[in-house]
């Protein structure tokens, strides 16, 4: 005979117990600052999306100040913005973005229906946090096309820009096969040449071997 | 029996089958978003056209080089010894099985450098190590590495040095170009992770 069945309210209250603690732990557990709010498919098909984007023309609004739900900001370092900056754009150095109340301000941001445009030295700069901004459900983030460097060189003409193919990335400007292919009168030399260089690829390997 | 183990029993049932509900709509073997994010804002991602051609030329066992551009364009050019896995079919389990492979350079190749920065930032969330961007892509690759420019005579040591070796990569890659392009994929990749096993072998 168990010693629970001589007293059987001493297994609910340990069960009570249990639960009231499983409770407990439940709500006092610390909400992640970031979650992912798109799988790894939606995050891919969301890279083709023309929304994503912010068009350098787009800043003449912005910097007259017509735009109102439109925030710059500059994830460059903190140097490099005193340099010089998109006029009423703020600083929020990369270095800073996983600091909570930047974090914290974006969601502010959000709720209160911003946009938020990003912007670095040049696109490559903002493209990465861009995407994770986007991934963890920040709906509202933008990234400026072409960076601060296409900014500067247009900045006394952005109307202009909207002719200018310059800032657009994803495509060939070349003709690759066409450029890297032998040149004429260089058929048969290249040839010969072609054996040299496995003859020396070897050799590296060799050495590579004996270390 | 006595009825509270009865209760007890159907409570643990309950909760069993709830912890099926609670790990059903989680990814697995994803990269805290804060982690990730402190990852994107290092450069150190990035590899230069030239470090790419002289890997290329040594025969760098460890380099493995991914075209993220369409089938297509892959088709019309691609690098010597690339593999071609467009953006969109990343997730198949054929293609993420190139990645996390101990001690292999992967590089990321495409038009510029944008299309293979996104690449990276999935892989990375995905959680692969080892993954590097080309900084300006085939259009930087074509007026470095293909057409490069001679520096003017008052230009430094260091930019004569990188002239000169652009020059001898120029011959390489365009006199080589034809041998390689249409090579199948399998072929290549199982050359590589053998010339990886001898060298490995050596140490």
């Amino acid at each position: 005979m168990h010693i629970h069945e001589l007293n059987p309210w001493r297994t609910l209250i340990a069960l009570s117990a249990f639960v009231v603690l499983l409770i407990i732990g439940f709500l006092t557990m610390q909400k992640p600052l970031m979650a992912y709010q798109l799988t790894m498919d939606e995050s891919i098909r969301e890279l083709t999306e023309s929304e994503l984007y912010f068009y350098p023309w787009d800043l003449e609004a912005v910097i007259a100040k017509e735009a109102d739900t439109i925030i710059l900001f500059d994830i460059r370092d903190r140097f490099v913005f005193g340099q010089g900056h998109i006029p009423g754009a703020e600083n929020l150095s990369a270095n800073d973005l996983t600091k909570e109340e930047n974090i914290e301000r974006l969601e502010e941001l959000k709720e209160k229906g911003f946009t938020v445009v990003l912007y670095g030295q040049d696109e490559l700069q903002g493209n990465g946090p861009l995407m994770l901004f986007r991934q963890v459900g920040f709906s509202n983030v933008k990234l400026l096309l072409g960076g601060y460097n296409y900014y500067f060189q247009h900045k006394d003409d952005l109307y202009s820009t909207v002719d200018d193919d310059g800032y657009l990335k994803g495509f060939a400007r070349f003709d690759y096969a066409e450029m890297a292919a032998p040149k004429e009168g260089a058929l048969n030399s290249g040839a010969e040449k072609k054996e040299v260089q496995v003859q020396r690829r070897e050799k590296t390997n060799v050495a590579a071997g004996g270390c | 029996m006595n009825r509270n183990y009865i209760f007890l029993t159907l409570l643990m049932l309950v909760l069993a089958v709830g912890t099926v509900f609670l790990t059903m709509d989680d990814e697995p073997n994803q990269v805290d978003p804060e982690i990730l994010l402190q990852e994107i804002i290092q450069p150190t991602r990035y590899v230069s056209t030239d470090q790419v051609a002289k890997m290329i030329i040594q025969g760098d066992p460890s380099l493995m080089l991914i075209d993220v551009r369409s089938e297509d364009d892959f088709q019309g050019y691609s690098l010597p010894h690339s593999i071609n896995i467009p953006l969109d079919s990343l997730l198949t389990a054929d293609n993420l099985s190139y990645f996390g492979i101990p001690g292999t350079k992967v590089v990321f190749v495409s038009d510029d450098d944008i299309r293979a920065d996104q690449m990276w930032v999935l892989t990375k969330r995905l959680g692969y190590k080892g993954t590097y961007v080309m900084r300006g892509g085939l259009n930087c690759w074509m007026q470095t590495i293909i057409e490069p420019k001679q520096p003017s005579d008052d230009a430094s040591y260091a930019d004569m040095e990188t002239y000169s070796f652009r020059k001898g990569a120029q011959i390489y890659f365009t006199g080589a170009e034809e041998e390689t392009s249409d090579d199948s994929k399998v072929e290549v990749q199982v050359q590589k992770r053998e010339k990886t096993n001898v060298a490995l072998g050596g140490c």
